[in-house]
């Protein structure tokens, strides 16, 4: 088990180095100076790049750059906040705190909305409910969040005027149900589509036949019996879902003018600010492979029958 | 007599029944007919794979309605554009923002001479720097006849009116609650001269069926045309994580051993890459090197993939980079599995070569798995595209494609709603049935995964 969870963290360090190593390729391939601008002579340009390392050999800069990110230095701002240290921008302006906080919220509504709905559509089976929610979640997910965002905008927005149309910093309740529902309803609607299909996998096993014939009821063998072991295919997709909800935020935000990461990452993009694209990049890279870490590690303890090779398939 | 045959069962003999008492005769232990034969065989004609596939699929409603919602939407990406007489590209001054259906005001004024002409050419109507004519010739058809013209003068904020025989000049302000004040006739040939220039005209004003954005496109046509980009752009992804996908699979489950498990090793450490965030790097480092190698070099693949633009080639890039990981883990998992078989074990023992088993034996035990994942992999293809266009990367105008529509509209989301929906809606619908026919297309080629 702790040869297991071993293994995985230096899997995890590994791939968070070769990420490193792609934003720092990318970085070097783009053309021209991050220096260049309409006015800068040869000689700035020469100047900046000796005060930032940019003149060393390609491996020393590697390791610097390596080096840097270790200590949390992400470098500074190009052009959007020139001069501004990224981790200020990033950590204290109050970004990132309130991108986390929608995300979290987004992945709370996918999995408490996400799991009941599915269980109700097994135990259902065959109703009218059921075929409901069927549509309902498979068109949940064919609806890119971008279009669920200004959908919900211009009919619970604009013209029923329920909810505001800016979000800003959040201040009030009412400016979370827009932003947190299309960030999280196609990982409601995966989510329950995924449970109703375990659940319904669980009912047909002989435990379940087992524990109805010692007369059990029929609510606490759904909850007891069917329902734990149906939530192991759910919990492995969690992971991919923290990456889902990153890249929704980006439209989200910027859909209703949050002023979070993902609003912010999308300007710099914009902009090509390279070292706020390099610097968010590896951040929300490193959190999603955490988060695949934590649920894999959370995966054994729920289901002791896993074999915990990663090489198995 | 058979029905004598049928009853003689061990499993219903009476007892106390002699055998006598059964109605034996010497005729039942004749040889049977070869009809009497025919009767008894209850093998009914073999189908092949496809076939019994595909009749499956047929009984899918859900499938079949879904293949039906995309064959119109192909019409409407494909065919569509040959139907309204307005371009993509093109920007009409006099009919900037536009609501659906709503004519502007130089229409308007068009509009109301329609029922007076059998056809016309209006200035004021046409795209950018065509709003007005030079001093040269011209011709165009109407009704398999030909009218050739010359101007001597720059005309603009004209028509040209073709009333039964008469060809000629109104100028708008001519135009007068809906009649035609005064004109300027125009002397015509039906033999139009080497240099005369082709004009388009028309019966009657068209609608901007759901209005226009505010550089003056047509919104109708700009999503028949971003439609049918999004769709290419879907099809060739899919088809790169195809080839490569499979080509990577089957290598690493062919060869085994050492081999696998260092290409198995390379896609875990590919797996755990957060994609979308690659995806969003690649685009923004791409892009700029890609559109220096297109204005520099001048060879075929260059100019080929120029016109795509740098957005959508590099698109295609991060799908060759990134996403064939799937589809392989897939492909080396069919292929451990086939591997194993008895009838390869057969195939080998009677001499088979290497080519022959992969040709005649792995390849068609694959394709179904095969054709299901890239049928899913279209729409997901489609979605990262929009996904990529709505940020601003992807695509770029006077390109469109579904994603940049939307990002497009974003702006003016309260003030003009429907620019917004309407791509979207198009965009939610094709990648709807695109789902829904993987889905159906799995149940079809698949029969043992359906739940």
């Amino acid at each position: 088990m702790l040869i297991y969870i071993l293994k995985r963290i230096v899997a995890a360090i590994a791939t968070v180095v070769l990420i490193m190593a792609i934003t720092f390729v990318l970085m070097n391939t783009v053309p021209g100076s991050p220096f260049l601008t309409e006015k800068s002579t040869p000689q700035q340009i020469q100047q900046a790049n000796e005060k930032y390392g940019l003149d060393k050999p390609l491996i020393v800069q590697f390791k610097n750059y390596l080096v840097n990110y270790a200590h949390g230095d992400l470098g500074v701002s190009l052009k959007m906040q020139q001069g501004t240290p990224v981790k200020t921008i990033l950590f204290h302006q109050g970004k990132f705190q309130l991108s986390a906080k929608l995300g979290l919220l987004a992945l709370l509504v996918a999995v408490s909305f996400g799991i009941p709905l599915g269980c109700i559509a097994a135990y259902k089976r065959g109703t009218w409910l059921d075929g409901f929610l069927r549509v309902l979640t498979t068109f949940g997910i064919a609806i890119p969040v971008f279009v669920l965002a200004a959908t919900l905008l211009v009919f619970l927005g604009v013209k029923a005027g329920w909810f505001p149309t800016i979000s800003g910093t959040m201040t009030s309740w009412k400016a979370y149900i827009m932003p947190v529902l299309s960030l999280s309803f196609y990982d409601v609607c995966y989510i329950a589509k995924l449970t109703r299909t375990t659940m319904l996998d669980a009912i047909n096993q002989d435990y379940i036949r087992t524990a109805r014939a010692k007369g059990v009821k029929t609510k606490w063998i759904v909850l007891k019996h069917a329902l734990r072991n149906s939530l192991i295919p759910v919990i492995t997709v969690l992971g991919p879902m923290i990456a889902f909800i990153i890249a929704g935020a980006f439209v989200v935000e910027t859909t209703f003018s949050i002023p979070g990461i993902g609003k912010y990452f999308v300007e710099s993009i914009l902009n090509r600010d390279y070292t706020i694209i390099m610097a968010t990049t590896v951040i929300l890279s490193m959190m999603v492979i955490f988060m695949n870490l934590v649920v894999d590690i959370a995966y054994k303890f729920v289901d002791p029958r896993i074999t915990l090779s990663s090489s198995d398939e | 007599m058979k029905k004598g045959l049928a009853k003689f069962s061990p499993f219903q003999v009476d007892p106390d029944k002699v055998w006598a008492d059964y109605d034996i005769t010497e005729l039942d232990f004749e040889a049977a007919t070869s009809s009497e034969k025919e009767d008894l065989v209850l093998l009914r004609k073999s189908v092949s794979y496809w076939r019994d596939a595909a009749r499956r699929f047929r009984r899918n409603t859900v499938s079949m309605i879904a293949l039906f919602v995309f064959i119109l939407v192909l019409l409407f990406a494909f065919l569509g554009p040959a139907l309204i007489p307005y371009d993509y590209a093109k920007q009409y001054r006099s009919s900037q923002k536009l609501s659906p259906g709503e004519y502007s005001a130089q229409e308007l004024l068009i509009k109301s001479i329609e029922d007076e002409v059998d056809c016309m050419y209006a200035t004021a109507l046409q795209p950018g720097s065509m709003t007005a004519l030079d001093a040269r010739d011209y011709y165009f058809e109407f009704k398999g006849n030909t009218y050739a013209f010359t101007l001597d003068q720059k005309l603009a904020d004209s028509v040209i009116v073709l009333q039964g025989k008469d060809l000629s000049i109104v100028k708008n302000s001519q135009i007068n609650n809906g009649k035609i004040t005064g004109s300027e006739p125009l002397a015509y040939t039906s033999e139009p001269s080497d240099t005369a220039k082709e004009l388009t005209v028309v019966k009657s004003v068209f609608p901007h069926v759901v209005g226009t954005d505010s550089q003056g496109r047509d919104l109708l046509a700009r999503t028949m045309y971003g439609t049918r980009v999004s769709l290419i752009v879907g099809i060739i992804a899919a088809f790169i994580v195809l080839i490569i996908g499979s080509l990577y699979g089957a290598i690493s489950g062919l060869c085994g051993g050492a081999v696998d498990f260092v290409m198995m090793r390379l896609v875990d450490l590919m797996y755990s890459v957060p994609d979308v965030l690659i995806v969003l790097l690649l685009q923004v480092v791409l892009k700029d090197p890609l559109q220096a190698w297109f204005d520099a070099s001048d060879g075929l693949i260059a100019n080929a993939l120029s016109t795509l633009g740098a957005g959508i080639v590099s698109i295609f890039i991060t799908f060759g980079l990134l996403y064939w990981i799937g589809m392989s883990r897939v492909v080396r998992g069919q292929v451990l599995m086939l591997k194993k078989q008895e009838f390869v074990t057969a195939a080998t023992a009677l001499g088979a070569s290497n080519a022959r088993i992969i040709r005649r034996h792995l390849l068609p035990n694959c394709v179904g798995q095969l054709a299901i994942l890239t049928c899913l992999q279209i729409p997901s293809a489609i979605f990262l595209e929009s996904f990529l266009s709505f940020l601003g990367l992807g695509v770029s105008a006077p390109m469109a494609s579904l994603g940049s529509l939307c990002s497009d509209a974003l702006g003016t989301l309260t003030v003009f709603p429907y620019r917004m929906l309407f791509p979207g809606a198009v965009l939610t619908i094709l990648i709807l049935s695109l789902n829904l026919i993987g889905d159906g297309l799995r149940d079809a080629l698949d029969p043992r995964l359906k739940k």
